[in-house]
């Protein structure tokens, strides 16, 4: 069965001195999927990505390439490439050359070579570029470039290090789109780093979200938004709306939460079975799980939903992405609530008071408290 | 980055506090170098008649330098001896300074700092020690150099290097890069630290060797450093003097064959033994020298230099 996956990692663990840069890292990739890693600055992705790639050996665990192990195989032995950071194009090659420079180490014939080339420059959407100086090239085009470089040697898994990070904001909005559709179309199977929860969240088939050098989650996207399994990965994926408070008692279906600064929220008993009463908690309460409404039209009492009043603060019009931030009336807590598409509350101003509510199904609290400091990776 | 309008510089107000930054370095430039340059070369449009007095004699001093015989074989012979010198710098001193600092920047490399510190010693000697130090190993009557190559059985090869006409030259040259190859290797060094990690990680996962990786990517980036370096050694070559003086004395011997354009100048200008010395001549012959590191530097900024890319990293 193990051929079935292109990449795995059992229990890989890699230390400095007594530091412990990535712990206990157990990973599957199947072929021809879009796998991202997430996490915070400096939790050991690069380390993890540069022992796939060879350049370091891991101090403990396995990893597999196509079902053999490749511990002690040199990076340009293993069928993996890697993209940089900072893309690592030769500077003193033009563009075709920077593409042959593996193929030309690998002792390739020139016919072979040139042919090779081309076909890939034309992969990328850069045929004419052959030519070119690395320098005459736009941040985009040089990002194609560093891929169609390691594309050309055919890997079976690519390594992507943050490659989008050099970029401005626009041009990486637009990268993002086409490195999906990029890997899409050539169908190597792609692992991709970045501490920006969007790029992860848009591009991949599934998600491993990192910390302390631990994987905190592994899903897919969808499942790390819904189903965030701890603390870390509800705040650093997505926005969410945080409180703590203490498990109180339970109410039917229901768990009443006691929020440390007053109030009470209420979540669903069934999906917090595991906290005991009285454990302290961060709940977790996503911005556009909350339905807005005007005072006025006081809302229908429904059994277990949240229903709270606040007053605008600011309206952070932003299209089909905008919010409002809300002062809590009752805990002084300030939120963040999604603004519905439909243009109801486009007349919102600061000042006014209106009603918050959402169902205890939306709540999620977890067991611990977090270190302030972490937040999610907005972007 | 945000576009921030600087205030523009008012210069009327601006003018004092400007040349009273810049005043200092202008005049001691001025003083120290400009002058004294300007003045020399004027210096070798003269000639001095019967007891001091300067009479201009236009380009004269030139011609006999460069048109009568005797004169014109003694420089043209101290000129292409200085070619000499320079070119056993270019082929062995920066050869080996580049291999040192690749050697040097390699990550596995122990006691890095040990060798560097080693190897850029001798440059902090004074170069009259050095050429002391040198011709006590050298010396074929009381030298260590035939015991030192006896251990490795090589003493039959050992020879009188700095007595003979053939080979003077050559050793002493060798001796001075023994003395600076501390100075490219480290200028080299600090280049090829700048080059991005990622840059040879990249080469080394398509396939390349140290050695390729050295090849293809640091020392085309090296590049311009090297050029540097090669026109510092031409501009400190065509001004040496003190070693072959502290060696030979300025006489440049065995037969001027040692005799580079400073010891040339040294005895034009001061006299040495039977000959008297010309302050005029020897302006000439300090302007020729000018004039030819001149032509070195000109060749470096208009050619070596705009034909060599430095590239972003
Ligand atoms: N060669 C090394 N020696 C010692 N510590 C290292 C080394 N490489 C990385 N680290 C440490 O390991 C941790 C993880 O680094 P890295 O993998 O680069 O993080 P990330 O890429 O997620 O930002 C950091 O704390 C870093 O200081
Ligand atoms: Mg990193």
């Amino acid at each position: 069965m193990a051929d079935q996956f292109d990449l795995e990692c059992r229990n890989v663990g890699k230390n400095f001195d007594r530091f412990v840069a990535v712990d206990n890292v157990s990973l599957t990739i199947p072929k021809g999927s879009f796998f991202s890693i997430l996490g915070p600055s400096g939790c050991g992705k690069t380390t993890l990505l540069r022992m796939l790639a060879g350049f370091q050996e891991p101090t403990s665990g396995d990893i597999l390439i196509k079902g053999k192990s490749v511990l002690g195989v040199p990076p340009n032995r293993r069928p993996v490439n890697m993209v940089f950071q900072h893309l690592a194009l030769f500077p003193m090659m033009n563009v075709a050359d920077n593409v042959a420079y593996g193929l030309r180490r690998r002792g390739v014939d020139k016919a072979t070579i040139n042919r090779k080339v081309a076909e890939t420059l034309a992969r990328v959407g850069l045929p004419d570029s052959g030519p070119k100086q690395i320098s005459q090239l736009s941040g985009g085009q040089k990002q194609r470039i560093a891929i169609a470089r390691c594309l050309v040697l055919e890997p079976a898994v690519l390594l992507l290090d943050e490659p989008l990070g050099a970029l401005d904001l626009k041009l990486r909005e637009h990268m993002k789109v086409e490195l999906k559709q990029l890997q899409h179309e050539i169908g190597t199977t792609f692992v991709y780093i970045t501490h920006d929860q969007s790029e992860a969240l848009v591009m991949s088939d599934q998600v491993a979200v990192m910390n302390a050098g631990k994987f905190e989650q592994v899903g897919t996207p969808q499942d790390l938004y819904y189903n965030p399994q701890t603390a870390f990965v509800a705040s650093f994926v997505g926005e969410s709306n945080r409180w703590r408070g203490t498990v109180g008692e339970t109410t039917g279906d229901y768990v009443a939460i006691n929020l440390d600064k007053g109030g009470v929220i209420l979540a669903d008993k069934a999906a917090h079975a595991s906290l005991p009463t009285g454990q302290d908690v961060e709940i977790f309460v996503r911005p556009e799980a909350i339905a807005i409404g005007r005072s006025d039209a006081a809302p229908d009492p429904v059994p277990g939903n949240n229903s709270l009043t606040g007053t605008v603060e600011n309206v952070l019009f932003n299209g089909a992405a905008s919010s409002v931030q809300i002062r809590e009336t009752a805990t002084g807590h300030e939120m963040s609530v999604a603004l519905p598409q439909t243009g109801a509350f486009a007349n919102l101003r600061a000042g006014d008071v209106i009603n918050l509510a959402w169902h205890a199904s939306q709540t999620r609290c977890f067991a611990g408290v977090l270190p302030s400091g972490i937040e999610g990776g907005q972007s | 980055m945000a576009h921030s309008t600087r205030p523009m510089t008012d210069w009327r107000k601006a003018k004092l506090p400007v040349f009273a930054f810049l005043a200092p370095a202008t005049i001691i430039y001025t003083v120290f170098m400009i002058y004294p340059l300007l003045d020399s070369i004027r210096l070798s449009f003269y000639t001095s008649v019967s007891g001091g007095d300067l009479t201009f004699v236009g380009l004269d001093n030139y011609r006999t330098i460069l048109g009568d015989p005797g004169w014109s074989a003694t420089f043209w012979n101290a000129f292409w001896n200085n070619m000499k010198f320079f070119a056993v710098h270019m082929l062995v001193q920066n050869p080996i300074g580049i291999a040192l600092a690749a050697v040097l920047s390699l990550p596995q490399l122990k006691l890095r700092n040990t060798y560097r510190t080693l190897i850029f010693m001798p440059t902090m000697l004074s170069v009259v020690v050095v050429g002391f130090i040198w011709q006590l190993i050298l010396s074929p009557v009381w030298g260590v150099g035939p015991e030192i190559l006896d251990i490795f059985g090589l003493k039959s090869l050992f020879g009188p290097w700095l007595g003979k006409e053939g080979s003077a030259l050559i050793t002493l040259a060798l001796i001075s890069v023994w003395q600076w190859v501390g100075i490219p290797m480290m200028l080299i060094y600090a280049a090829l630290l700048a080059i991005p990690e990622d840059l040879v990680d990249a080469a080394v996962v398509d396939g390349a060797s140290h050695f390729e990786v050295f090849l293809h990517i640091k020392l085309p980036l090296v590049l311009p450093t090297i050029a540097m370096v090669s026109i510092l050694t031409f501009v400190s070559n065509f001004n040496a003097f003190d070693l072959i003086y502290s060696v030979k004395g300025a006489l440049a011997g065995p037969n001027f064959s040692t005799d580079i354009m400073g010891t040339l100048f040294y005895r034009t200008f001061f006299g040495y033994q039977l000959q008297l010395g010309s302050p005029t001549l020897g302006a000439t012959v300090a302007s020729l020298m000018f004039i030819i590191i001149l032509v070195g530097v000109l060749f470096y900024l208009f050619v070596v230099q705009r034909r060599l890319s430095r590239y972003q990293l």
